[in-house]
């Protein structure tokens, strides 16, 4: 009882500390070291990339790192485009920021940064891009307050989407196989017959050539 | 009252959980050298993950020297060096908690498209954690469930990334065969009607007065 005391009392004592972390999350207080660090250089934009399927959810947020001068951090400007061209997220002169967006086509999807005119110091700055798609985006806390449903068994129905996710994946990919099966026949047979057909191309044009000399030496009174 | 401490510490590690895992994935264009800095909040995490070069094998001929890839660890050693590949999976216990680095460098000029994915899976054990706290193993089993069902997650990606791969090479062999093969025909015709023309002028004028 002692020790469940203890752990309780600490419980509690943690439990604020957690919630502080989930709520300032998407700030800039306390960014959330659960991202990739990119650098960008002093010149020049660069981009990531991924390729995505239709209908996913996509999540990103983005804060620029600085560690030398905390009171004025350098911005950045982002853009994110879908691989028909649409512009789904445009910010300027920030030094964070989100985007979230349903993808409707399946393809490329384009996140640019690049630095600001404002501060032309010859330095690379450090960009955190934390990039979530599927089911990592999904939102859990809504979910467990929606349904009720808490601790262990809201671990276990994110494991359950993890397992449909893989699911999903599998059928993707077998049917990605189905297709390239089929391309890769029509290839096959696509080479065969081509090459029997310049084979006939080859006799039938020596056979025309043949054919118009003579007439051309007989007509010349050559032959 | 058991119960209640059973939630509470049910939900401190399910936010435990929420923060544990790290999964990156994205594609990157190199020019020149390229890294990409990962944060590996406990030492003993795994980190997992592979890369995969999205558009070689069309446009790289058979002396190609690939790509060359390392993964520093932030103590300054070098973890994993690969030289002249086209991508490969990587596995690794982090040995110490801090900022890695994954490196890639292309010795040619033309820029590559790299499809990249970092896993860093952490499964919490006493050894984290303070004195007079306790691990719930149902927490530990939980994890290393989540850690296998991720490890399926990674295999699955660089799958998909090679796949990518071989149907861009499956189109291209297909616009080649026909491209090539169309263009050989017109070729043969131009070459023998040449030839035609060639020889109708050789006797064009009476053979008297130009023998050959």
């Amino acid at each position: 009882m002692n020790k469940g005391m203890v752990f309780g009392g600490r419980a509690a004592c943690f439990l604020p500390i957690f919630l502080v972390l989930c709520l300032t999350r998407n700030s800039n207080i306390l960014p959330v070291a659960e991202a990739i660090w990119l650098t960008i250089p002093s010149s020049g934009t660069k981009c990531v990339s991924e390729e995505i399927q239709s209908n996913v959810v996509v999540l990103g947020d983005y804060y620029v790192i600085d560690e030398n001068n905390p009171d004025h951090i350098p911005t950045i400007s982002a853009r994110v485009t879908s691989p028909f061209g649409n512009n789904l997220h445009h910010n300027e002169n920030a030094t964070h920021g989100q985007f979230a967006f349903t993808t409707s086509e399946s393809g490329n999807y384009l996140a640019c940064f690049w630095k600001d005119g404002s501060h032309q110091k010859d330095s690379e700055l450090t960009l955190g891009v934390d990039w979530k798609t599927g089911i990592a985006a999904k939102d859990w806390e809504s979910v467990a307050k929606k349904e009720k449903i808490e601790g262990v068994e809201l671990v276990l129905r994110r494991l359950q989407g993890i397992v449909e996710t893989i699911r999903g994946n599998l059928i993707y990919l077998r049917d990605r196989e189905a297709d390239m099966r089929e391309v890769s026949e029509a290839t096959n047979a696509r080479v065969a017959w081509f090459s029997i057909m310049s084979l006939g191309v080859c006799i039938a044009v020596s056979v025309l050539q043949i054919w118009y000399l003579k007439r051309y030496f007989v007509k010349k009174k050559l032959i | 009252m058991e119960r209640k401490w059973r939630k509470i510490s049910g939900l401190i590690g399910l936010l435990l959980l929420n923060f544990m895992n790290n999964v990156s994935s994205l594609s990157l264009t190199i020019t020149k050298v390229e890294c990409v800095y990962e944060i590996v909040r406990f030492e003993g995490d795994i980190v997992s993950g592979n890369f995969v070069v999205v558009d070689h094998h069309i446009f790289w001929s058979s002396d190609h020297p690939g790509i060359d890839f390392s993964i520093t660890s932030p103590g300054g050693d070098i973890l994993h060096n690969l030289k002249g590949t086209s991508g490969d999976k990587f596995s690794f216990k982090a040995p110490r908690s801090g900022l890695y680095q994954f490196c890639f460098h292309n010795p040619l000029s033309t820029p590559e498209t790299i499809a990249l994915y970092i896993h860093i899976g952490h499964i919490p054990n006493e050894h984290n954690l303070a004195k007079n706290e306790h691990v719930d193993p149902i927490n530990v089993k939980i994890a290393e469930l989540r850690e296998a069902l991720e490890a399926v997650t990674t295999e699955q990606k660089y799958l998909k990334a090679r796949d990518a791969v071989h149907r861009r090479t499956n189109e291209s062999t297909k616009k080649r065969v026909i491209g090539y093969t169309v263009g050989e025909y017109i070729l043969l015709t131009i070459a023998s009607v040449l030839q035609v023309v060639y020889i109708r002028r050789l006797f064009s004028k009476s053979v008297g007065y130009n023998r050959i």
